[in-house]
C-alpha cells in the first residue's frame, strides 16, 4: 500500500489570503507579461511611425487612463456600473440558478426552458440594451433588466450541467444510509454544484459587464459606457482606449483577485489529489 | 421473529409496462438468522443486483414484503457498494461522519468511525483524501462506513470484484475476521462461485428468472482451505448444480425457438 502519497509534501494553502498571494505572484510573475510588452512596444513604434494625429501612441492611452484615474473620475463611474451590474448579475444568477436547477432536475421543465435559454445565449446583447433602454428610458431600471436577460441564459445552462452532472451513485449512496437532506444539500449537492456555479459567475459576469457598458452608451447619463460616449462624441480615440484599458485591468483584477482564488481555495482537495499524480 | 434479522416473502419485482414487464425477481422468500453470512450467486441478470437494491430501498418492488428486524438502538442498513462511492470532497473521517444516523450522536459516531477504521486495517487515514488511497484501501473505507452504522444487516454487493486477486484474497480474510469479531448479518452477492463457498455459511443461487434455484447449507469448518478434500467436493457440488441450471436454461431456450418456427 506504499502506493499512498507522503502527505509531509508542502501543501497549497489551505487560507483564502494564501490562495489570493498565490494567484497575485501567478500573475505578476508571469511570463505572459512578454506578450503585452510586445503588444506595447509594436504598438508604439507603429503609431510613431504612422505619426496621422489620430492613432494614439500606448503612452498617450496610458496617460490619459492615469488622468482618469487621478482626477477621480474612472472610480466615481466605475461605482455607478458596478451597482448596476451587481444589481442585475445578483438577480441573474438567481434567476438563471432556478432555471438551471429545474431544468436539470425535470425533463419537462428542461424541455420548457430550452428555446427560451437558446435565444438567449445568442440573442446580441445589443437588443437587450436598446429594449430596456427604450421600455424603461433612462435610470436605473434599463441597465439592471438588460442584464437580468443577457446574463440568466449563462448562468442557466452551467447550473443545469452541474445538476446533471451529481453522481447518481453518491446520492443512491446517501438515501441507503438515510443521510438527512440539509447534510446531503451541504455536502453532496453544493460540492458538486460548484465548479459549475463558479463558472456561471465567470461567463454570466463577463455578459453582464458588457450588457451594462452597451446600455449606457445609448441610454445612460453616467457609467463607464456613458463616458466612452462622450469621448466617441468628440471623437476622441486614446479616451476610448483609455476606457478599455481601464475596463480590462477590473476584469482582471476581479479574476485573479476573487474569481481564481475562489476556485482555487474550493477545489483545495483536488490540489492533494494532484500531489499524489 | 426471534433470531431473524430480515425475513422475505414473495418479493416480485418487473420492469417494463403492465402486460409486457420482464420478471426481475420472482416470488423470493427468505429470512436470514442473526450473525448469520448468507451468499447470493447468480448468473448476469438473475437479478442479483436488484434484488439487493430492493432490499435497501433503491428500487420499489410490485409485491410481496421485506421486514428488517431493527431494535431502535441501530440503523437497518449499511451498504459496501461494487465501488468505493466515497465523496472525493470530503476526507475519510468526514466520508464515515457523513452517514451518521440520526439517532447516534456526533461523539459516539466519531468513535465508532476510528474502530471500524482500526478494524479494517486502516489507522492514520482519517485526514486523507480517497483519492489518495488505493482501490483496496477505498474499499476498505466503504466496509468501514457499512460497519460504522452497526446496522442490523449489512448488504455487500460484489464489494471485491474490481480489487485484483491478491488483494480481494485478503480483503475475504479480513472480511471473516471482522465478521466474526462483529457478528453482523450479513447478505454477500457474488458472481463468484469460489467466493460464495469460501464466504458463506450459506448459500442462496438465483437462476435466469429471479427464482431461488438453490438454497444450501455450507457448514464446512472456518478457516477453509481451498486444497482441502472437503472443500473441493463442495465446490464441485455448487458447480454441478449450477450447470444443471444452466442446462435448464439452454433447453427453455430451444423449446421457445421451436415454438415459434411452429
Amino acid at each position: 500500500m506504499s502506493l499512498v502519497a507522503d502527505t509531509s509534501v508542502p501543501a497549497s494553502p489551505s487560507t483564502w489570503a494564501g490562495q489570493l498571494a498565490e494567484s497575485l505572484r501567478g500573475v505578476f510573475l508571469h511570463r505572459r507579461w512578454i506578450t503585452f510588452l510586445v503588444i506595447g512596444v509594436v504598438w508604439q513604434v507603429t503609431a510613431m511611425i504612422a505619426n496621422i494625429g489620430l492613432f494614439p501612441t500606448p503612452a498617450t492611452v496610458i496617460a490619459v487612463s492615469w488622468q482618469y484615474v487621478i482626477t477621480g473620475l474612472f472610480f466615481s463611474e466605475l461605482g455607478i456600473s458596478m451597482i448596476r451590474i451587481i444589481l442585475g448579475f445578483s438577480a441573474a444568477l438567481l434567476l438563471g440558478t432556478i432555471v438551471g436547477i429545474l431544468m436539470g432536475s425535470w425533463r419537462f421543465w428542461d424541455e420548457f426552458f430550452q428555446d427560451f435559454v437558446i435565444l438567449g445565449l445568442s440573442m446580441p446583447a445589443l437588443i437587450y440594451a436598446l429594449l430596456c433602454v427604450m421600455v424603461f428610458g433612462l435610470g436605473l431600471t434599463a441597465p439592471v433588466m438588460a442584464i437580468i436577460l443577457g446574463a440568466y441564459p449563462f448562468v442557466a445552462v452551467n447550473i443545469r450541467e452541474g445538476v446533471k452532472s451529481i453522481d447518481k451513485e453518491l446520492l443512491d449512496m446517501s438515501h441507503v444510509y438515510a443521510v438527512d437532506r440539509w447534510r446531503l444539500v451541504r455536502q453532496l449537492i453544493l460540492p458538486s454544484l460548484l465548479p459549475f456555479i463558479l463558472a456561471a459567475i465567470r461567463v454570466g459576469f463577463t455578459v453582464a459587464w458588457k450588457i451594462s457598458v452597451l446600455t449606457e452608451v445609448f441610454g445612460g447619463d453616467s457609467g463607464i459606457g456613458y463616458q466612452i460616449r462622450v469621448d466617441f462624441a468628440s471623437f476622441k480615440m486614446r479616451g476610448v482606449l483609455a476606457w478599455g484599458i481601464l475596463f480590462g485591468m477590473v476584469m482582471l483584477t476581479i479574476e485573479y483577485g476573487l474569481l481564481l482564488p475562489a476556485e482555487r481555495h474550493f477545489a483545495r482537495w483536488r490540489a492533494k489529489v494532484k500531489e499524489v499524480i | 421473529m426471534e433470531g431473524t434479522a430480515i425475513s422475505i416473502r414473495n418479493l416480485v419485482k418487473s420492469y417494463g409496462d403492465p402486460g409486457r414487464e420482464l420478471l426481475v425477481l420472482d416470488r423470493i422468500s427468505f429470512d436470514v438468522a442473526i450473525s448469520s453470512l448468507v451468499t447470493i450467486v447468480g448468473p448476469s441478470g438473475s437479478g442479483k443486483s436488484t434484488l439487493l437494491n430492493v432490499l435497501a430501498g433503491l428500487e420499489a418492488f410490485k409485491s410481496g414484503s421485506v421486514e428488517i428486524y431493527s431494535n431502535n438502538s441501530s440503523s437497518k442498513l449499511g451498504y459496501v457498494f461494487q465501488s468505493p462511492r466515497l465523496l472525493p470532497w470530503l476526507n475519510i473521517e468526514d466520508n464515515l461522519m457523513f452517514v451518521r444516523p440520526e439517532h447516534v450522536d456526533k461523539a459516539l459516531h466519531k468513535e465508532r468511525t476510528q474502530r471500524y477504521l482500526k478494524m479494517v486495517g486502516l489507522k492514520n487515514v482519517g485526514h486523507k483524501y480517497p483519492h489518495q488511497l488505493s482501490g483496496g484501501m477505498q474499499q476498505r473505507v466503504g466496509i468501514a462506513r457499512g460497519l460504522c452504522v452497526e446496522p442490523t444487516v449489512l448488504l455487500m454487493d460484489e464489494p471485491f470484484s474490481h480489487l485484483d486477486e491478491i488483494t480481494a484474497e485478503q480483503m475475504r480474510a479480513e472480511l471473516l475476521r471482522i465478521w466474526q469479531e462483529t457478528k453482523r448479518t450479513i447478505i454477500f452477492i457474488t458472481h463468484d462461485m469460489q467466493e460464495a463457498v469460501q464466504l458463506g455459511d450459506r448459500l442462496i443461487m438465483l437462476d435466469y428468472h429471479g427464482h431461488i434455484f438453490e438454497d444450501i447449507k455450507i457448514d464446512l469448518p472456518r478457516p477453509r482451505d481451498f486444497t482441502e478434500r472437503a472443500f473441493v467436493d463442495f465446490y464441485a457440488d455448487v458447480v454441478r448444480r449450477f450447470h444443471q441450471m444452466q442446462a435448464r436454461r439452454t433447453e427453455e431456450i430451444g423449446e421457445s425457438e421451436i415454438g415459434v418456427t411452429n
